[in-house]
């Protein structure tokens, strides 16, 4: 197997994203998958964009608009 | 009327940050690649290009590499004469030939580097500006500037008056998150613009002997619950930030928590006197053409556009004044009531979660004494501690005690300390009370409320007070309501925490009130050692504890104060009452390396007891 690069995109690990760590994840161009050198993720461009979604469940106001900031 | 300021900064970096690890991946190093200076260029003029569309005017902070590039030079010169930019002159952005040829080193944080390198660096760029330009710049900064940086520059090169002085929060959680490789260690400086001491930058200046003659701006406008919880470059006026933290929708591209974020920035001037400041600055490494993270070239540009949008929007409504760095610096002096003598305005934010959809609420204060921040989803809590009251001497930078760690000790802080809750056992670091009945024992740290904002003179003395709604405490057999008061009177280095015992459903019942503070220090979430620090019972009869991990305690009613002496950041603590109560302190052991000190006094229905939490420098 040939050394691995980087993707189109530089994508991180969805997994290690979701504990607050930025790791850059590096592509096989040979079996289209992205891998985490520091923990054990491993997925396609769409198991990636999925989990990306996954990761964003706890900020549940990003759709909002406040135009109240105090609780007075 | 209220003012929101906003500094919006630009810098052509020939070398972007980042541009080794992304672009770069896979090739060898070439940091003088043509190709890369193109880029570079190419989007600090888009950047320009968009902040003057929105009718937005910008400091531009000249790098060292773009001294050396005529381009660069000329396109700063030309929208100085056109939109009123200012030349300034930035520390970052060092890297590039002509400096790697000349330091033979590949470090390129200015604060980093020994005190002679940073006084031959700061030569070398300033006379290299001026050569240029014809005269020396009026700001300048970096991610973080060491005291003694800013006055050997305000020394050899008077003229500055305002910088970048440090990332808010950028300090352990930075570094976790770049697994451990990104080596801004600069906790505990105040959020918002401040003018440092001689002594410490994060610690502002009580007076005009300490006054480094500069006025600090932070580097961005940050969230200050989702930057104190989690990664700082997820979440501040920088809008590729906000796409890193993947706070967008992936389909419309829309991130209204970026207007929200600044918004909250804006409401803060109901806390100020009606002042409140901004601050965007974004490196070109973050308009990569190659994308950035998961985010296509397409949606960093959208965001950038959106962000100068959004605050010339704003302008054209009349609702913020866009500022150049040198004159914000002449603004906030006068604002700020400097010019007049006064150093003690303290800044004020009370901040809501605007993310989560927790509706949990802070309180972050900040002073030439403290900065403390109060948690009122905890009853009222004080979980983060700085004693600025120490005006700490803490040099920076090879050939020092700190080479990188540059944060300003805390006292408490609950994310690396615990907080209220342990594991198994021991303490965390807080300021909290705990009410007992009968064996039953709550802590107000598990009573969430809100808060609400008010600017008093009491006894001659301006005030700022926070007053938390009530809460509820359901003992079995008797139910206490009880209202907390937190009183932070300007120039007196002390908090008051009053709670006022509003109903107590069986007036019989006795019920007992634990004022206490667990503290240690650091700046990291690992021990420091507590052996030199003196524990006290102040009083007659009172008693000492020199600390071992001995797990020792004392006590003595009506002690006067209880106090802790920490030689290692000269600072003493303590706290006092206002009423006789008994006092005690305890010392604690290896799995728990905190001490406490405490009151604890029997309360009845309508009672009102404070206690003062008292910072000192002690050396």
């Amino acid at each position: 197997m040939a050394q691995l690069g980087k993707g189109k995109l530089n994508y991180r690990c969805p997994s290690c994203f979701m504990r607050d760590l930025d790791i850059d994840m590096f592509y096989n161009k040979d079996t289209g998958i992205y891998s985490c050198i520091r923990c054990q993720y491993r997925g396609t461009e769409a198991d990636v964009l999925e989990k990306n979604e996954m990761v964003r469940f706890r900020y549940l106001d990003r759709a909002k608009r406040f135009t109240k900031f105090d609780f007075d | 009327m209220d003012k929101f300021v906003v500094n919006i900064i630009h810098r052509p970096e020939m070398v972007p940050e980042y541009s080794a690890t992304v672009t770069g991946q896979g090739k060898e190093e070439d940091i003088g690649d043509k190709a890369l200076l193109t880029e570079s260029l190419d989007i600090f003029k888009t950047q320009q290009r968009l902040a003057h569309e929105n009718g937005l005017k910008v400091t531009i902070q000249m790098t060292y590499a773009s001294l050396f590039n005529d381009e660069a030079v000329e396109l700063a010169k030309h929208d100085h004469e056109e939109y009123g930019d200012e030349i300034a002159l930035s520390l970052l952005g060092l890297p590039c030939e002509e400096f790697r040829e000349k330091y033979k080193t590949k470090d390129f944080c200015i604060w980093m580097f020994s005190m002679e390198d940073k006084k031959a660096i700061v030569n070398d760029v300033f006379e290299k500006f001026h050569d240029r330009f014809g005269f020396y710049p009026e700001s300048t900064g970096s991610y973080y500037m060491d005291a003694e940086l800013t006055n050997y520059i305000k020394e050899k090169y008077p003229t500055v008056k305002c910088a970048v002085a440090t990332c808010w929060e950028e300090g352990p959680k930075a570094y976790h998150t770049c697994n451990n490789s990104w080596y801004t260690l600069f906790d505990g400086g105040p959020w918002a613009p401040w003018i440092p001491s001689k002594q410490n930058t994060h610690a502002p200046a009580a007076n005009a002997a300490e006054d480094s003659g500069i006025v600090a701006i932070p580097h961005l406008s940050r969230d200050l619950i989702a930057c104190y919880d989690g990664n700082g470059s997820n979440f501040g006026t920088h809008p590729q930030n906000v796409l890193r933290g993947m706070i967008y929708d992936t389909k419309t591209w829309e991130y209204p928590y970026l207007y929200n974020l600044i918004d909250q920035y804006r409401d803060l001037a109901k806390y100020n006197n009606g002042y409140s400041y901004n601050m965007m600055f974004v490196g070109p490494g973050w308009m990569n053409k190659m994308g950035r993270w998961e985010q296509p070239y397409e949606l960093l540009y959208k965001s950038y556009s959106d962000g100068c949008k959004y605050y010339g929007d704003l302008k054209k409504e009349g609702k913020l004044i866009d500022m150049t760095m040198a004159e914000f610096a002449d603004y906030y002096r006068e604002k700020k009531g400097v010019n007049a003598g006064n150093y003690n305005e303290p800044e004020c934010a009370p901040w809501r979660d605007i993310l989560y959809g927790s509706d949990k609420q802070l309180f972050w204060y900040c002073d030439p004494y403290m900065r403390a921040c109060v948690n009122m989803d905890q009853g009222g809590a004080i979980v983060d501690l700085r004693p600025y009251v120490a005006k700490l001497n803490w040099p920076v930078g090879i050939g020092t005690p700190h080479v990188q760690d540059a944060s300003y000790p805390f006292l408490i802080q609950e994310k690396y300390r615990a907080g209220y809750f342990t594991h198994y056992a021991g303490a965390g670091t807080v300021r909290s009370a705990k009410l007992s009945y009968k064996g039953e024992e709550v802590d107000l740290c598990l009573c969430p409320t809100h808060s609400h904002f008010s600017e008093e003179v009491i006894d001659g003395k301006k005030t700022r007070i926070l007053t938390l709604d009530p809460v509820e405490i359901k003992f079995n057999g008797v139910t206490v309501k009880l209202q907390t008061r937190e009183y932070f009177e300007e120039g007196a280095s002390n908090i008051k925490i009053e709670r006022n015992i509003l109903e107590i459903s069986d007036p019989s019942a006795e019920i007992t009130l634990d004022e206490y503070i667990t503290a240690c220090y650091g700046t990291t979430e690992y021990p420091e050692d507590m052996t030199g620090i003196t524990l006290a019972c102040e009083g007659e009869g009172g008693e000492t504890i020199n600390y071992e991990y001995r797990c020792r305690d004392a006590k003595l009613d009506g002690a006067s104060a209880v106090s802790a002496v920490i030689p290692a950041i000269e600072t003493k603590v303590s706290l006092t009452a206002s009423d006789k109560a008994l006092g005690y302190i305890e010392e604690g052991y290896a799995f728990s390396p905190m001490f406490k000190l405490g009151y604890k006094k029997t309360i009845s229905d309508k009672e009102v007891f404070a206690t003062w939490l008292n910072l000192e420098k002690a050396n």
